[in-house]
Parts: structure tokens; C-alpha cells; sequence
């Protein structure tokens, strides 16, 4: 078990900058997720956190030891990788005894850590067959098995259930999330999958193109979202964003106003988000109005497309007596769930 | 038509299938199973081209299994074999495995060692023919002679003769199998190497129970591949000792030759018909044997 942290981390290939200056505390025992779409720079930072890829600038410690220029066998770090990296013509046993070639202690031990291991993961009866004979799932099983042989201060995902169809990847996530409960080692976790990130994290970081975005708990970057990035991004189906104006004591947006106090100029843009959740099809009347163009039934909730002056935003409505398409509908949201966002983006307290 | 149009889809398919598969068919049966076939009849047969042909059962190989030629060629043969696959086999990989991991004038290299591979045989025997004269002409033996070594008789040993044929004839090949080799490395995902890397084993271990394994279709492929072609080595010989071909005294000389001299020196159709046989049984045993021996499922 281990802390990591990063200090102005950088990453340059030639002249082309992907990570610009990054600074993390990841705890003890921390499950840490990197979450961000493609491009964004988390597998690189995961990467070079396991000393894969050179550190450009800054500088990366792991239990407070500088590592920039450690190999990788010697930051006591396992890792899982997207694609499992699991060797086709070993055995389960094998594969996962790899990780131990290098370590001093006799075969039997050995043997019985491998044991232990499978059992853990509920791969005993599977432990001499060839990953070819396996199911997606349990060949990453057998990846996992690999990094924790070694009981390591810290495990690195590379998005390691991107390759499962749905219901496994649940499956996984909940088994994962076990897993770091039981053993309670440091996990840094990188996903493109919001769900997987609030679902599995103790702190989210969002990131996009290089940058952090926000560093906080799934409650945190849920409800306190630091910009209009993290509003969009966290949160399916997605945040409602309307453009509005500084008026008064409040917001106007689609020519109604809005309560709530914003501290910007008279007159300045400002953007309004309100989650699909909290935005209420309701028959008194309401913040907006506007027609419905789409409607989505999910069983307990039916989502309702409504076009409110020339903007279309989401909403729920009532899953056992949905309105009808077509209709005009009032829309109302309480106060205290509107995200107010300034024009570089930031969001307004 | 109304035929054709009230086929299934299926039924149709064929139809089309054998369409395509016609051509290479008659193409097969006309210039490869019809004189194979005709080359077994051949074998108990006397014939001198020009006169009638004639049985004589099995005298062809009674001839042969008395010959002290063949078994010298049959001996040579399986030299150039068993050198030369293994040799070439371990220089093409040792090479691939460098050159795979080097950037600078990557192209370039890969270029380098493809070029004799797409040269002519004749022309790469005849320079290298040169290079093994004695002085003042050859540029080994001039080298030799400046450093103040003796000369070596190159192509003028028996000893030294087949080794001197051998190397060129890895040499060429040798781009061939390079580029498969790559091809074979390329194919394993960079992620087992980190995998290894972060577990620390040893660039051995990764080498040996990682890169090797996996590389063992293409093994298998080149091991095949290579044999057929040192079994059946000719050209090389040929231009490298026209003036007494398979010489000194038969010490170069390989079956393909042999039977070549047998047809079209001697006229002895029938008893070259039974070298072929021969030759062909050998090809056949021996990649069944390593494909049987190799391909076994890891």
C-alpha cells in the first residue's frame, strides 16, 4: 500500500504537448479513477505512473518515493491492461504465476499463493486450462489474478473492461470494487465510461485534453460541477444547458426569469444547466414552457424532449401516465438544482 | 437460362464456384498431376527420349540403390539441409529481432537484406564464384594473401566446396525470411512486453517463453518453407561449378543435379524418373515429419 502523487507532471512527444503540468494526491488505499474521452491524456499519465512512457517534466513519487527513473519492476506497481495482455499458450496457473518468476521465495509458496489467488477470484477449477478455453470475463479474471500475485503497493487499469459487453462489465465493476474493499490497496482506475467512474470511485478526475478538470467524489463532481466540461460529462443522459442573461436578481432564459442570485454583471451571458432529473413535467405552471417532441419511455420515468423557445432540453416525466407527444407542457425545476455558468465556463457559487 | 434461373441461391453459388475453379483445375491437373504421374510410370520404364519407351520394373531402382553417386548426392542433399535450414533459420531471426526494434533507416536495412532475394541466382553465383577464385582474381583469397594468410581453396576442395555453395545460398534467402520473421513479431501485441516488463523477468525469459512461443506458426511456416528449398537447391551448384558441375568429385553435387545430368546429359530418362521419385518421397516425408513435429498444439 501506497501513496501516489503527482507533481507538475508533463508529457511532450517532440513538440506536441498532451499533458500540461497535472498535480494529484492519490491516499493510501485509494480507489482513484481517471476519467476523460479519448485523447484526454489519462492512459498516457497511467502509463507513465507505471513507467512505461518517459516522464517529460515533473515528477512522480509512489510511498514518497521519487520514481521517474525507477523500471517498472521496481515501483512495486501491477497493472491490468485493456486488451488483458494475458499469454495465450500458458495456462491460467501460469499466467498468473508469471508475476512471481522474479520473486525470491520457494516454489511451494509460490504455489500456494498462486492457489490462493485463483480461489480468491474464483478461478481454482480453471487454473489448467489455456485462456483460449475461457470466457471474456474470466480471462480478465485471470489478468487481475496476475497483478494481485504480487501483492503490490499500487494496481493500474487501463480501461480493463472495455472489452466486455454490458451485463459483464457491470459485473465486473461490482467485483472489482470488491476486490479493492478486500484488499484495500491503492488502485488508480482509467475508464472513458462516466458510469464506471462514479459507480467504482472514492475521488473522480476528470480530464480533457491534458488538463484536469475537476478532482472530487462522485457526490461532489455530480451536484458541484467545476464547469460546463464536467456538467456535460458526468451525468447520462446529459446536463441541459441553456443560454441565458444577467437580469435583475436573477437569470432570463427563453424570455422567463429565473431566480437565483448570480454576481455577474447586469446583462452578462450566462449558461444555465439543470440535469434532466431535476427538470419536472408538471401540470401547474412551471419555469418554461414548450412543446414535446420526443418521448422516451424507460418504465419508471419517461423522458421528455421539449422544445422551449428554439432550445431542446430534457426532462422527466412520469412513467405510468406519460403526456402525449405533441403536447404543450410546463417544465419546473427548484431553485437550489441550477448549475449557473460563466461565459469562460466556470461555474458561478 | 430458365435452368439456371429456378437454382437455389445455393445451387447457384456452386455453379459459380466451379466456374472460377475450372481454370485452375485444368491447370493443375495438366502441368503438375499429369507429370507426376507420368514420372512414376517413367521410373519403370528405359527411355532415351527419342526411342520407344520400354518396362523394366523395377531395375531404374535397383540401379540407383547400387549407385554410389546417388547415395553421395542423397548424402549432400541432406548436408544442405541440415546446415543450411537451421543456420539461416537463427540469422534471419536473429537479425529480424534487432531490426524490428531499430528506427533509424529502418527502410533502408529491411531493403538492404531483401535485395538478394530479388536478385538472379545466375548472376549472385557467378559474383560470388568470383570472390572465391585464388589470387590474383578472387577478393577473399586477395585479402587473405594481404593480411599474410594462405589461400583457401574455395570451390577447388571437396571439404571446402559446399560450405563455399551453402553460404550464398543462405545469404539469398535470407531477405525472405527476414520479412516474415517481422511480419511474425509485429503480429504480438506490444502490451504482453509491458506486461513482462512490470512483472521484471528477465529479456531471456521474455524471449524464450514469450516472443519464441508465439512466433511458432511463423516457425513452422519457415522451417517448411526453407527445407523444401535446400532440398531441392540446384542453381546455386550449377553456376558455382559449370566446368565440372557438382564437383570436385560429386562433394557439391545434390539430387536436382543429379537427376538434371541423368536426363539431359545421360538420356537416361527412366532411371532420372526414378531419382524424382525418389526425391519427391524424400520432400514429402520429411514435411510431414516437421510439420507433425512442430505443429503440435501448444
Amino acid at each position: 500500500m501506497a501513496t501516489v502523487s503527482l507533481r507538475n507532471l508533463t508529457k511532450a512527444y517532440g513538440k506536441t504537448r498532451v499533458l500540461h503540468g497535472l498535480n494529484l494526491e492519490i491516499g493510501d488505499g485509494e480507489f482513484v479513477v481517471f476519467v476523460g474521452p479519448s485523447g484526454c491524456g489519462k492512459s498516457t499519465t497511467l502509463r507513465m505512473i507505471a513507467g512505461l512512457e518517459e516522464v517529460s517534466g515533473g515528477e512522480i513519487s509512489i510511498g514518497g518515493q521519487v520514481v521517474n527513473h525507477l523500471e517498472p519492476k521496481d515501483r512495486d506497481i501491477a497493472m491490468v491492461f485493456q486488451n488483458y495482455a494475458i499469454y495465450p499458450h500458458m495456462t491460467v496457473r501460469k499466467n498468473i504465476g508469471f508475476g512471481l518468476r522474479r520473486a525470491k521465495m520457494p516454489k511451494a509458496d509460490k504455489e500456494k499463493r498462486i492457489e490462493e489467488v485463483g480461489a480468491m477470484l474464483s478461478m481454482t477449477e480453471y487454473l489448467d486450462r489455456k485462456p483460449a478455453q475461457l470466457s471474456g470475463g474470466q480471462r480478465q479474471r485471470v489478468a487481475i489474478g496476475r497483478a494481485m500475485v504480487r501483492d503490490p503497493a499500487v494496481f493500474l487499469f487501463d480501461e480493463p473492461l472495455s472489452n466486455l459487453d454490458a451485463q459483464l462489465r457491470s459485473q465486473m465493476r461490482l467485483e472489482i470494487k470488491k476486490l479493492h474493499q478486500r484488499v484495500n490497496t491503492t488502485i488508480i482506475f482509467v475508464t472513458h465510461d462516466q458510469v464506471e467512474a462514479m459507480t467504482m470511485a472514492d475521488r473522480i478526475v476528470i480530464m480533457k485534453d491534458g488538463h484536469i478538470q475537476q478532482v472530487g467524489t462522485p457526490a461532489e463532481v455530480f451536484h458541484k460541477p467545476a464547469n460546463i466540461f464536467v456538467a456535460q460529462f458526468i451525468g447520462a443522459p446529459s446536463m441541459n444547458l441553456l443560454e441565458g442573461r444577467a437580469k435583475g436578481q436573477g437569470v432570463e432564459v427563453a424570455g422567463r426569469k429565473i431566480a437565483r442570485a448570480t454576481g455577474v454583471a447586469e446583462g452578462a451571458a450566462v449558461t444555465v444547466g439543470i440535469r434532466p432529473d431535476d427538470l419536472l413535467v408538471t401540470e401547474e405552471a412551471g419555469s418554461f414552457e414548450g412543446r414535446i417532441t420526443v418521448l422516451e419511455p424507460l418504465g419508471s420515468e419517461t423522458l421528455a424532449y421539449v422544445d422551449i423557445g428554439g432550445q431542446e432540453v430534457v426532462a422527466r416525466a412520469d412513467g405510468r401516465n406519460p403526456p402525449a407527444l405533441g403536447a404543450v407542457v410546463q417544465l419546473s425545476v427548484a431553485p437550489e438544482n441550477l448549475h449557473l455558468f460563466g461565459a469562460d465556463g466556470k461555474a458561478i457559487r | 437460362m430458365a435452368v439456371y434461373r429456378n437454382l437455389s441461391i445455393r445451387q447457384k453459388q456452386v455453379v459459380w464456384a466451379w466456374g472460377f475453379l475450372a481454370l485452375p483445375i485444368v491447370f493443375y491437373c495438366v502441368i503438375r498431376f499429369y507429370p507426376t504421374l507420368n514420372a512414376i510410370i517413367l521410373s519403370f520404364q528405359s527411355w532415351n527420349l527419342l526411342g520407344p519407351r520400354e518396362w523394366v520394373g523395377f531395375d531404374n531402382y535397383v540401379k540407383l540403390w547400387h549407385d554410389p553417386v546417388f547415395w553421395k548426392a542423397f548424402r549432400n542433399t541432406f548436408v544442405y539441409l541440415i546446415l543450411g535450414t537451421p543456420i539461416s533459420l537463427v540469422l534471419s531471426f536473429l537479425i529480424a529481432y534487432q531490426l524490428d526494434k531499430t528506427r533509424l533507416l529502418h527502410g533502408t536495412l529491411r531493403a538492404l537484406y531483401f535485395l538478394p532475394f530479388l536478385t538472379s541466382t545466375v548472376a549472385m553465383a557467378w559474383v560470388w564464384r568470383w570472390f572465391y577464385q585464388p589470387v590474383p582474381i578472387g577478393l577473399f583469397n586477395n585479402f587473405l594473401a594481404s593480411m599474410g594468410f594462405a589461400q583457401v581453396d574455395f570451390l577447388n576442395s571437396t571439404t571446402n566446396a559446399l560450405p563455399s555453395i551453402l553460404l550464398p545460398a543462405i545469404w539469398a534467402g535470407l531477405g525472405f525470411q527476414i520479412i516474415i520473421f517481422m511480419a511474425g513479431l509485429r503480429a504480438i501485441p506490444t502490451s504482453y512486453y509491458e506486461a513482462a516488463r512490470i512483472d521484471g523477468v528477465s529479456s531471456w525469459t521474455i524471449m524464450s517463453e514469450i516472443t519464441l512461443p508465439l512466433l511458432k506458426p511463423t516457425i513452422v511456416f519457415l522451417v517448411v518453407f526453407s527445407s523444401i528449398g535446400f532440398l531441392r537447391i540446384f542453381d546455386q551448384v550449377f553456376n558455382m561449378t559449370t566446368n565440372n558441375p557438382g564437383g570436385p568429385l560429386d562433394s557439391t553435387k545434390p539430387l536436382v543435379l543429379m537427376i538434371y545430368q541423368t536426363a539431359f546429359s545421360s538420356f537416361d530418362m527412366g532411371y532420372a524418373a526414378a531419382q524424382t521419385v525418389v526425391l519427391f518421397g524424400i520432400l514429402l516425408v520429411v514435411s510431414l515429419v516437421q510439420l507433425r513435429v512442430l505443429k503440435e498444439k501448444p
